[in-house]
């Protein structure tokens, strides 16, 4: 999908990353002893640099266009194709079935019988809930560019 | 194949009310939760849901039983041969007193 939008709109991309190959991204100025780090932090910086790179290559940076105009028919002709393998995906998707439901158990009655949870264990998973809420919230965006831009149609 | 079905909740201790559930709709109802359709909907959605949690991509779900608890109840909840079992049972359990 991404390339057919390259080709409607005759976009060249240009990668926010410079270099996509990078594979250390800079850690807020702090030296680059990758072998002096526990391991896991390694691994944890690795995955965040590929989650990085990976949005990188799957973003079209649409402000940095030059666009070059297409011909009216030429326009058409696209939109019209798209629309023809838009129908054809929306009817393969209309058929799709849901998912059946899983066994969980050959004996329903003896597992709804059992004890239930204890309270201890109830408490201890309140627990990590609330801490996990209050990580998750503690979660925000830097963002250094501008996030809306214009997109130059001619 | 209903009396089969819900003979065994009827027994379960505790118990103040139970549901059968198939992709169709509601199989069985009785006590607090007899005709209560809503609480059938929302209970499939969140079984469905739990469902979908796998352990490094593990082909079976996690689970035997899911525990919607309250104050003074629970939710218990399984799945067998395509229905959903659902019984509500009292829960007494406080915080252990020490003595």
């Amino acid at each position: 999908a991404t390339c057919s939008f390259k080709m409607v709109c005759g976009i060249l991309v240009k990668p926010l990353i410079p270099d996509p190959n990078l594979n250390k991204i800079p850690t807020n100025g702090s030296d680059r002893n990758a072998d002096s780090l526990p391991s896991n932090r390694t691994d944890e910086q690795a995955l965040l640099t590929t989650i990085l790179q990976r949005t990188a290559l799957n973003i079209i940076d649409v402000s940095a266009v030059d666009s070059q105009g297409m011909e009216q028919h030429e326009y058409m002709d696209r939109a019209r194709q798209y629309s023809t393998k838009l129908d054809v995906l929306s009817r393969t998707l209309s058929q799709k079935k849901p998912v059946p439901l899983p066994s969980l158990s050959s004996q329903p009655h003896q597992v709804l019988a059992a004890d239930l949870v204890s309270y201890a264990d109830v408490q201890q998973v309140s627990k990590i809930a609330a801490y996990a809420y209050s990580a998750i919230s503690q979660i925000k965006v830097d963002a250094k560019e501008e996030l809306v831009v214009q997109f130059a149609i001619p | 194949m209903t009396t089969a079905l819900t003979q065994g909740l009827e027994r379960i201790p505790d118990q103040i009310g139970y549901l059968v559930i198939s992709e169709e709709g509601v199989l069985a109802s009785a006590g607090e939760l007899e005709n209560d359709e809503h609480t059938a909907g929302v209970i499939m959605q969140m079984v469905r849901t739990a469902c979908r949690f796998r352990l490094h991509g593990a082909a079976e779900p996690l689970f035997k039983r899911m525990s919607v608890m309250f104050e003074d109840y629970v939710y218990a909840v399984t799945i067998s041969g395509q229905k959903v079992f659902v019984v509500k049972r009292q829960n007494n359990q406080r915080e252990p007193v020490i003595v």
